[in-house]
């Protein structure tokens, strides 16, 4: 790690036209990969189809993960609660988008 | 540095029972987790609430705080006693909020106990732990890309293998094109990797600050545009501001307020940019002088016009 280095450090943007494997992104996360297939069990995340033997997801998912994995770690969730509760904060978004619009 | 008085913060009783300390965690953290509360203040609290847990909810810890007495004040300044020692007990991170990010009363009471780390151990090489931050830009660093200095917290193993937390500074080239959201990945920036095993990655959230003239909506910005009666009642070519320097807007004849104009591709940037939408708000002219006013009461008499027509009443 170059630590406490003054040099400017370029990444890659993971828009949400890549894709990326169950692996990398249960890897990213730091979640166990069985967890990010419970979420999909759930309907919390969605796979970009199904052909192959391994998954593949949007980028988009990696934001969507890591809220589950906050709402896990901080409230105790389980993936039925989260998935509930990605619905809900999703619905609030969409709300909100509208109030804004309108005001 | 100031004393946390994490029974207070907790809502509980200095003898509460565990389970007690668990519900009122429970209860609070779902009232100021930052991805479900959109109180100002949810994320300072949450961390506040997250720390108090991270001390009353562990047994070893709680027994620890409460040697120190009761006699302190939320917020009173102080001192750990002489004869402090951090017991030889390990923590393990990965509570809530995170180990980072606590207040220095904490890393006072704690220090460098919080993490049993992965010892080292001739012969094992073991890859870096991926880590995870977040970034706020300013929507004009989208337009234009610019280099931002991160300022991180992390936990790292000294040569013992025990567990420190240490400030990392960054400068992060952020590539034109961003969105709120969008994750960059940085290879190799994250943990740093045991027995010459390569370090892990950082994977950064892109957020954007609030800006005082647009708001952001995917890849749309949506800005309020004032606009006098008569430019919305005769039409008008208006100045307009976007992040890329102003532009002609063409009000059209009778406009309205609230009316959403579209200037396309003036939103974000990207293969196919966003667009930004100009709000029309009509602004009135205060009656200050005697001049205006008696505009104010000619237009009264000229104009045959009740905006209250479709209320039902007179």
């Amino acid at each position: 790690m170059n630590s406490g280095s003054k040099a400017t450090i370029s990444g890659i943007v993971l828009s949400e036209q890549e894709t990326v494997t169950l692996d990398e992104l249960a890897g990213l996360c730091t979640v166990e990969q069985s967890w990010v297939v419970e979420l999909v069990e759930q309907g919390a995340l969605e796979p970009l189809g199904s052909a192959g033997r391994e998954w593949s997801f949007s980028a988009g998912a990696l934001g969507r993960v890591r809220t589950a994995a906050r709402l896990r770690r901080d409230l105790e969730l389980d993936a039925a609660g989260i998935a509930l509760a990605l619905e809900l904060l999703d619905e609030i978004d969409l709300l909100r988008a509208r109030l804004r619009s309108l005001d | 540095m100031e004393y946390k008085d994490y029974y207070k913060i907790m809502g509980v009783a200095r003898d509460a029972k565990p389970d007690e300390i668990k519900r009122a965690y429970r209860k609070l953290a779902r009232k100021y987790h930052p991805d479900v509360s959109k109180e100002a203040d949810a994320e300072e609290k949450f961390k506040e609430v997250a720390e108090a847990y991270a001390v009353l909810g562990d047994e070893e810890k709680r027994k620890a705080y409460d040697e120190l007495g009761s006699n302190w004040q939320q917020g009173q300044d102080f001192r750990p006693p002489p004869n402090w020692d951090t017991h030889g007990f390990e923590f393990h991170t990965g509570g809530p909020g995170g180990a980072a990010g606590f207040s220095d009363f904490f890393e006072e009471l704690f220090r460098g106990i919080h993490g049993a780390g992965p010892r080292q151990t001739r012969n094992v090489r073991m890859r870096g732990q991926n880590e995870q931050a977040r970034i706020f830009i300013d929507l004009e660093d989208a337009f234009h890309g610019a280099t931002r200095t991160l300022n991180l917290r992390v936990s790292e193993p000294d040569a013992h293998g025990r567990m420190h937390q240490r400030n990392r500074t960054l400068n992060v080239r952020i590539p034109k094109g961003v969105r709120p959201g969008q994750h960059i990945r940085l290879s190799g920036q994250g943990g740093a990797g045991i027995g010459g095993g390569e370090a892990g990655d950082l994977l950064l959230e892109v957020q954007f600050n609030p800006h005082k003239l647009y708001s952001v909506e995917g890849m749309d910005l949506t800005l309020k545009l004032p606009v006098t009666p008569w430019e919305a009642a005769l039409g008008a070519k208006v100045k307009v501001p976007t992040p890329e320097g102003p532009v002609e807007l063409k009000v059209p004849a009778g406009a309205k307020g609230g009316q959403r104009l579209r200037l396309k591709g003036r939103g974000l940037p990207g293969r196919s940019p966003g667009d930004l939408y100009a709000r029309l708000e009509i602004v009135t002219p205060p009656a200050h002088g005697e001049k205006e006013r008696a505009f104010y009461e000619k237009m009264a008499e000229t104009f045959d016009f009740n905006p209250r027509a479709g209320l039902g009443v007179e």
